[in-house]
């Protein structure tokens, strides 16, 4: 069916949303000359302008047979493209953009507030809240753009703020170290060199999704989403093939901003900016782009799939990668020493999640359950990891170091802190029924088996006990257990650990009420199968009035029905059975080793050993940061040294001087010629005229 | 429509800059460094002359062009020297202007650098002559006149170097003078003949006088031509004045040798190559762009290798406008409309970027007497819009949205991918090499992401050293010329049409022509 843009009042706060906090930006440093509490609070005040105009979208989710509303206005026209002639700016509002749009606004609205607690005191805060609003507005830009060339001033918009604000301490000061630097000696990196290598890192990604980009443009002429769902239908059949790799180098963007294998080495060391910083961008929003862009183009490339079945292997990329970055990441959140890495680790090994359960609805006719479960977990681990982070940095500012084994024994301290942790932290875990994490990684799980794929199954749940392993392992050492031996020495200096201030603990204890009820919400037993079951059903008839799929359902469920699926109902019965036993067997054993200590895991580990190379291997994040230093840092500089010396200094340049030289050294001698003797020149007279003579004998003869 | 230029503008533009060039070396002795303000005037002058045109071919989408003629001298035997025609369309005007715009700024910029030189009187008089030198380059449209101007840019240029220049000044001026000089008499060689040949040198009528010509004449012609452009824009490997040059040149004047002049290489090879023989670049296309392609990406990849091993900041710039010479050249090699309007739009971009960025560099200069990145850090605080403008710059140069620069490479980077893919048949043939290129020189955009953080990390971030720990803003003389430029580059990035429409316009006329 044919899609047009359409005007009307209700897409206004679609645009408003993204418009609000870049006003707010801009605003910032103008307001910082007036009054510093006015600049903060008018930062805070426009990133909830922000949530409300998105909230104001909402209501438009119960009539998805009105979606979606698609507006633009006229950008760039040049005459005589025969391709890219026409760049229009819109806003494209359907389920997708609304439920990530809240999730975006919402959560950033909590994390300034959060901000203001946090970054009391800190110098440069103008710089912060000019990056976080701008942040805020391209993030909402990203998230509400039609084409991807809009798409492109989001995405890159938000690479910048992520990169100033890792690097927001950028002073690098070795006297912070237990503060604002991350990881540990040989990976320990300071705070603008942690910014620049994520710059780098997603910008490497991002020159992959550009030559995608150019790649469709010049075969299908247009860059809007609504018109490739139709153009790619049209395309010659010959040339259907070139979608395939265009589509796997479009992904290459997600890879660098979700931060997936081969690409994820960013986003651990991203942890030395502030924590608030870490919770917005790095967990809630920001790293989630990749997830929302493939499930932007998933509706394109899955029309395609219908047309050129191998269109299929860009799905498969999705998930494999997605699996075996949720898997990896997983393990390397087990032995790190550091709060925010922990974290950072299990957001990597979350949206690996999301990238599997994207990637295996490409692969089956139900497409809308993973996609449903996609999007599903994204909003729930948005929640819960945002809450993670901001109680970590409450942690944080109270003990401060971002050092696990400085922390311990503050549970009485910090009951508020605690409490929330604990909620969001179980959400992680996905302990059944009252959590929404339950809920969306079970609705995962789920759908790999209805694509019949048992090997990303079973990688998934193994993943899923790391997962309540490593929840539990953190939750006791920063709770639980005895106090530390650097609380104790701050006790001594008269810095005694309490509870958060309330404009910070606020925040995420919203946050961790919100895990819950969605948890609640979404219980399957719930009128329309509970929340997920409910988004799965707009999902549905969303997606497949926009495909053109309503009618031929039934047929092609018969030709398309995939090969080793199970019927749902088993299918749900396995997911639960597992997803229960897995959470036991990881919680269990974190809870021996961390809570009860027996046996203790630094004696159990030994100092040599099989378990001590897995666990080096393990802290080393596999050898793979290691390598990307090894085998493309060091050597690209290296090179460009030598290559100074050798061909430019050594080869190029010095060729010009021999050259110069040779001319000279060659006048020189001649010039020995010039004596100025008269009887020198009047020999050399007299033989130039001989010369002369035999010259013209021969022409004439 | 083409409008005849009765009330003067583009004579004004070229000739008002040249002219008081006089005035400044009279009154530059009494008014010392405050003759940069008189320049300044004068060249406002000019740049509010061709932004008016600029303005109306953006406006009046079916003016095609303003061109003037002025009959020039008789006939030299058979052949005659035409007249001197000037023309300002898509093409030219948007470089024009640029040039203008930055030549005014920097000349306000150089108030505070030069304030202790000596003999600015002739400082302020060559700077007007090579204003005017880069001006008449770009508007004329023959070829004997575009020589003379060719020259008019170099001789003023390689003055100001080896007087005012730093280091071995003397002897790079004279390495300078030789290699541009070199690649001008290849240049000549290539104009004269096609004097000889087509019997005019007015760029537009060389088309139908080549009419009939051997395709191996005309190749030869344009080769020698490109070489000589290619010099000037240094491309791989005929680029090694251009470190020595741009780094030990006063620093204003880097900031227009390299941002303004360099690309007129690319200008003219669209001007000539393009206008005056569409038979070549029709016959041999696919072969035409590849081997400029496997250049410009050579150029490009080289060029930031070299800066990333930099230590002088001027050097590390220098190499980057090698490189971004190569993105410049790509576009052009594509044969496309969209390649080409992209290879305008980078020549704004680098202009706008690099002269943000040499001018930064004479601000660290003038405060800590250093090039060398090692002795700075810390900076950020300090010298909030210096950082600020210099990761503009960067971001431009890198293709970050929002700036200028991202539309130049994303142009750039489809026209040749769609002509590319226009041709392609089967692997292993020119145009799905060309795919494979042209990916490649995507992939080479990381090394400009590398080199520009990398400098903005180790001039700007971490601890002060000895000589920062006090420093400062730089003068506020300094300081505002860099943040027009930069909010310049922002403003286009956000609705480049003001550049691109018009230019589009004119390009997609002169490629319907060769079809």
């Amino acid at each position: 069916m044919a899609i047009v843009p359409t005007v009307g009042i209700e897409t206004i706060p679609a645009w408003l949303s993204w418009l609000f906090p870049m006003i707010g930006a801009f605003l910032t440093p103008l307001l910082a000359k007036i009054n510093p509490r006015l600049r903060d609070y008018g930062a805070v005040l426009f990133s909830f302008l922000a949530a409300s105009m998105t909230i104001m979208l909402i209501p438009l989710l119960f009539s998805v047979e009105e979606l979606p509303k698609w507006e633009v206005l006229p950008w760039i026209e040049l005459e005589g493209f025969p391709v890219l002639s026409k760049i229009e700016f819109g806003v494209l509002v359907d389920p997708l953009s609304i439920i990530m749009a809240n999730v975006v606004a919402v959560i950033s609205f909590l994390i300034m507030v959060y901000s203001l607690g946090y970054m009391k005191g800190e110098s440069g805060l103008t710089r912060y809240w000019f990056f976080m609003n701008f942040f805020i507005g391209n993030m909402l830009l990203l998230v509400m753009s039609e084409n991807l060339v809009q798409t492109l001033f989001g995405w890159e918009g938000v690479g910048l703020c992520s990169y100033a604000l890792i690097g927001f301490w950028y002073r690098d000061a070795k006297e912070d170290y237990l503060k604002t630097w991350v990881g540990e000696p040989p990976e320990a990196y300071p705070p603008s060199h942690c910014g620049m290598k994520a710059f780098i890192t997603t910008r490497i990604g991002d020159i992959s999704l550009l030559i995608g980009i150019v790649i469709i443009v010049a075969f299908t002429g247009t860059l809007s989403y609504m018109e490739l769902i139709e153009k790619v239908e049209h395309l010659p059949h010959e040339f259907m093939w070139i979608l395939v790799p265009a589509a796997i180098l479009l992904f290459g963007g997600p890879i660098g901003k979700s931060a997936q294998l081969p690409l994820m080495e960013w986003l651990p060391d991203a942890m030395a900016g502030p924590a608030t910083v870490s919770a917005l961008i790095h967990a809630a929003t920001m790293v989630k782009a990749g997830v929302y862009l493939v499930g932007r183009l998933f509706p394109i490339m899955y029309v395609a799939s219908k047309f050129y079945p191998e269109m299929g292997s860009f799905f498969y990329v999705v998930a494999w990668i997605g699996v075996i970055t949720a898997f990896v990441a997983g393990t390397q959140a087990i032995t790190s020493n550091e709060i925010k890495k922990v974290l950072a680790y299990s957001t990597v090994s979350q949206l690996g999640y999301m990238m599997l359960a994207l990637g295996v609805a490409g692969t089956t006719f139900e497409f809308f359950i993973g996609y449903t479960a996609g999007v599903f977990h994204l909003m729930s681990h948005a929640i819960f990891k945002a809450a993670l982070f901001l109680t970590a940095g409450a942690v944080i500012h109270a003990v401060e170091s971002r050092f696990l084994h400085h922390m311990g024994g503050i549970r009485k301290e910090m009951p508020i802190t605690f409490w929330s942790m604990t909620l969001t932290a179980f959400s992680l875990m996905g302990v059944p029924i009252l959590f929404s994490g339950f809920w969306s990684k079970d609705l995962i799980l789920e759908s790999t088996l209805l694509a019949g794929q048992p090997i990303m199954f079973a990688l998934a749940a193994i993943t899923a006990a790391i997962t309540a392993f490593y929840s539990v392992r953190m939750l006791s050492l920063t709770f639980l257990g005895k106090k530390s031996k650097h609380i104790h020495e701050l006790e001594h200096e008269g810095h005694h650990v309490h509870e958060a201030p309330k404009v910070m603990w606020i925040p995420y204890s919203i946050l961790a009420v919100a895990t819950v009820l969605f948890g609640i919400g979404a219980i399957t037993l719930l009128p329309l199968g509970g929340f997920g079951g409910w988004l799965e059903h707009t999902f549905e008839s969303y997606l497949s009035r926009l495909l053109g799929m309503e009618h031929s359902s039934t047929l092609l469920a018969a030709e398309l029905a995939t090969e080793g699926a199970l019927p749902q109902e088993l299918a749900v019965i396995i997911t639960i059975g597992t997803s229960l036993t897995v959470l036991a067997i990881g919680a269990f054993i974190a809870y021996k080793l961390y809570i009860r200590r027996s046996p203790d895991p630094a004696k159990l580990v030994g100092s040599k050993g099989v378990l001590k190379s897995l666990w080096n291997f393990l802290f080393r994040r596999w050898y793979v940061n290691a390598f990307f230093y090894k085998v493309f840092v060091y050597p690209t500089i290296s090179f460009s040294n030598w290559a100074l010396k050798h061909i430019e200094i050594g080869g190029i340049d010095k060729f010009n001087y021999v050259l110069a030289n040779a001319v000279r050294g060659f006048s020189n001698r001649f010039r020995r010629t010039h004596t100025g003797l008269l009887n020198y020149n009047v020999i050399g007279m007299i033989a130039g005229i001989i010369l002369l003579l035999i010259l013209v004998y021969m022409v004439l003869v | 429509m083409i409008i005849e230029d009765n009330s003067f503008i583009l004579f004004q533009s070229i000739i008002v800059p040249a002219a008081f060039s006089v005035l400044a070396l009279v009154l530059g002795n009494r008014l010392k460094e405050k003759t940069g303000w008189l320049s300044s005037v004068i060249l406002l002058y000019s740049t509010i002359l061709i932004g008016y045109i600029q303005l109306r071919l953006f406006l009046e989408p079916s003016l095609e062009a303003i061109e003037a003629s002025y009959s020039w001298l008789p006939k030299i035997g058979s052949l005659s020297l035409g007249s001197f025609t000037l023309r300002a369309d898509g093409l030219s005007t948007p470089i024009a202007l640029i040039i203008s715009i930055l030549c005014t700024l920097i000349s306000i910029y150089s108030v505070k650098y030069m304030e202790h030189e000596h003999a600015l009187g002739q400082y302020f008089a060559l700077y007007l002559l090579y204003a005017s030198g880069m001006i008449g380059t770009v508007l004329v449209t023959n070829l004997a006149a575009f020589f003379l101007f060719f020259e008019l840019m170099l001789i003023p240029s390689w003055a100001l170097i080896g007087v005012w220049g730093t280091g071995l000044r003397e002897k790079i001026a004279f390495k300078y003078f030789m290699f541009t000089e070199a690649g001008a008499l290849s240049l000549l060689a290539g104009i004269v003949a096609t004097g000889f040949i087509a019997n005019t040198f007015e760029i537009f009528e060389v088309s139908q006088g080549m009419v009939g010509i051997e395709l191996g004449v005309q190749i030869a012609i344009v080769v020698a031509m490109l070489l000589g452009l290619f010099v000037k824009m240094a491309i791989f490997p005929l680029h090694t004045w251009l470190p020595d040059a741009h780094a030990e040149a006063p620093t204003p004047i880097s900031a227009l040798l390299s941002p303004a002049m360099i690309g007129i290489g690319g200008y003219a090879a669209i001007r000539i190559v393009y206008t005056g023989f569409p038979a070549v670049v029709k016959a041999s296309t696919p072969q035409f762009m590849l081997i400029l392609s496997v250049l410009a990406l050579v150029t490009m990849t080289y060029g930031g290798y070299m800066a990333l091993a930099q230590d002088d900041i001027k050097r590390l710039l220098a190499f980057s406008s090698i490189s971004q010479m190569g993105y410049m050249l790509f576009g052009i090699a594509s044969v496309s409309t969209i390649g080409l309007v992209g290879a305008v739009l980078l020549y704004v971009s680098h202009g706008l970027g690099k002269a943000v960025l040499f001018m930064v560099s004479g601000v660290l200069i003038h405060e800590f007497k250093t090039r060398s990145i090692k002795e700075l850090g810390g900076l950020a605080a300090k010298m909030p819009y210096t950082a600020i403008a210099t990761l503009i710059g960067f971001l431009g140069l890198m293709g970050f949205p929002y700036i200028i620069g991202f539309w130049a490479e994303l142009y750039i980077f489809t026209g040749s991918m769609y002509t590319a893919l226009q041709g392609f048949s089967h692997l292993l043939e020119p145009n799905s090499i060309r795919v494979l290129i042209t990916s490649l020189a995507i992939v080479a955009s990381v090394l400009t992401a590398s080199y520009g953080l990398w400098t903005v990390r180790r001039v700007f971030y971490g601890q002060p050293t000895e000589k920062t720990m006090h420093a400062n803003e730089g003068p506020m003389i300094m300081i505002v010329p860099i943040m027009i430029l930069a909010a310049l580059a922002l403003i286009l990035g956000i609705y480049p049409g003001l550049m691109a429409s018009s230019a589009s316009t004119y390009i997609s006329e002169l490629l319907g022509s060769i079809g």
